[in-house]
């Protein structure tokens, strides 16, 4: 039963992934949705973003002792500055630990 | 042949290193998972399994807590369908790239095709050309690995481990993500999808809303078609 579960659970996230890359499925984008849909890199990623910043044991936490603040400014200046993503990680956990340093 | 092994080599050293501080910031979660699976009753073998063929982080994590509880197998399929419910924005966003393909690069990717791997899809010529199918392949599958490795140190480790979520690992991913986006942000109408996911994720994560990430993108979507529909002259 725990095995048949597994595989159900394994078809949903499969199908989920997959089934918009089938190009048999008769779904045609329409240029507006494809202009809509051009947004959703940064959608996603903001969206799974802000709420590991500033959302602790289900609290807004906008303090300025708040590591992931201070981590993701040094992020965001560093990203805009190099456009490299060694560097902008590299900077932002140097800042986040630092910070996170003084406030544990 | 040497030549054309350097050049294969590149994507997959490029692929493999970029998904590294994620496939690194995950860890804690691996760990996670694999000590509950096995805290809550099931085999090693299925611990396994559920990483190995499920493959998703929150998915896995709330999923085996709910047949633990013993819930019906229709919640806990439904469950997991609206945690996946996400999928689906990839799948259409990758879709013109992605349908062309040959039928194994499709499952391949399909299967492959995480939060962080699409994180990675941004670029405008992703998918286009063996190399850059070659550097998705080398990012997913070796996050794909790390998951299971992670998996595995949680199955056999995990009791005698300390909780590693609250220890911050989570911010390389936030950090990682920054470096993508950040970068994009060229146009107003980009602007305002940031702008509308960065508070309306807040908004949804504090209500606890299941659905809050598909609904925050979706909302941030709308809000940079809607500029870009108003500064088309007209």
């Amino acid at each position: 039963m725990t095995l048949l579960t597994i595989l159900l659970l394994a078809c949903i996230t499969f199908g989920t992934r997959y089934l918009f890359l089938e190009g048999r499925l008769p779904v045609r984008l329409g240029s507006n949705v494809k202009l809509f849909l051009s947004y959703s890199g940064p959608a996603v990623l903001t969206a799974i973003t802000l709420p590991i910043l500033f959302v602790h044991q289900h609290q807004l936490d906008t303090s300025l002792a708040n590591p992931y603040l201070w981590g993701a400014l040094a992020a965001i200046v560093a990203a805009y500055k190099t456009g490299n993503i060694y560097w902008t990680v590299g900077l932002g956990m140097l800042a986040f630990i630092a910070v996170g340093a003084q406030t544990f | 042949m040497m030549i054309e092994n350097k050049r294969i080599r590149f994507p997959i050293v490029k692929g493999v290193m970029d998904m590294l501080p994620l496939s690194l910031a995950v860890l804690p979660w691996g760990i996670l998972f694999g000590s509950i699976a096995v805290q809550r009753g099931f085999s090693w073998l299925e611990a396994q399994m559920f990483s190995a063929i499920v493959f998703g982080g929150a998915v896995q994590i709330v999923t085996v807590e709910l047949m633990a509880d013993n819930a019906s197998l229709l919640t806990v399929l439904f469950t997991a369908f609206v945690i996946s419910s996400r999928h689906f924005l990839y799948g259409l966003s990758l879709r013109d790239k992605l349908s062309p393909k040959p039928l194994r690069w499709r499952l391949g990717l399909g299967f492959l095709l995480t939060d962080e791997l699409f994180a990675l899809s941004g670029h405008r010529r992703s998918y286009q050309g063996k190399l850059r199918l070659i550097y998705a392949a080398a990012a997913g599958g070796s996050f794909y690995l790390a998951w299971n490795i992670w998996t595995f140190i949680g199955i056999v480790a995990g009791a005698s481990l300390p909780d590693l979520t609250d220890l911050g690992l989570d911010f390389a991913i936030a950090a990682t993500f920054i470096a993508l986006v950040v970068p994009e942000i060229k146009t107003l109408p980009t602007l305002a999808a940031v702008i509308t996911a960065a508070i309306s994720s807040l908004i949804f994560s504090l209500w606890e809303f299941e659905l809050g990430l598909v609904f925050a993108a979706l909302l941030a979507m709308a809000a940079g078609f809607t500029v870009q529909q108003l500064r088309r002259p007209t």
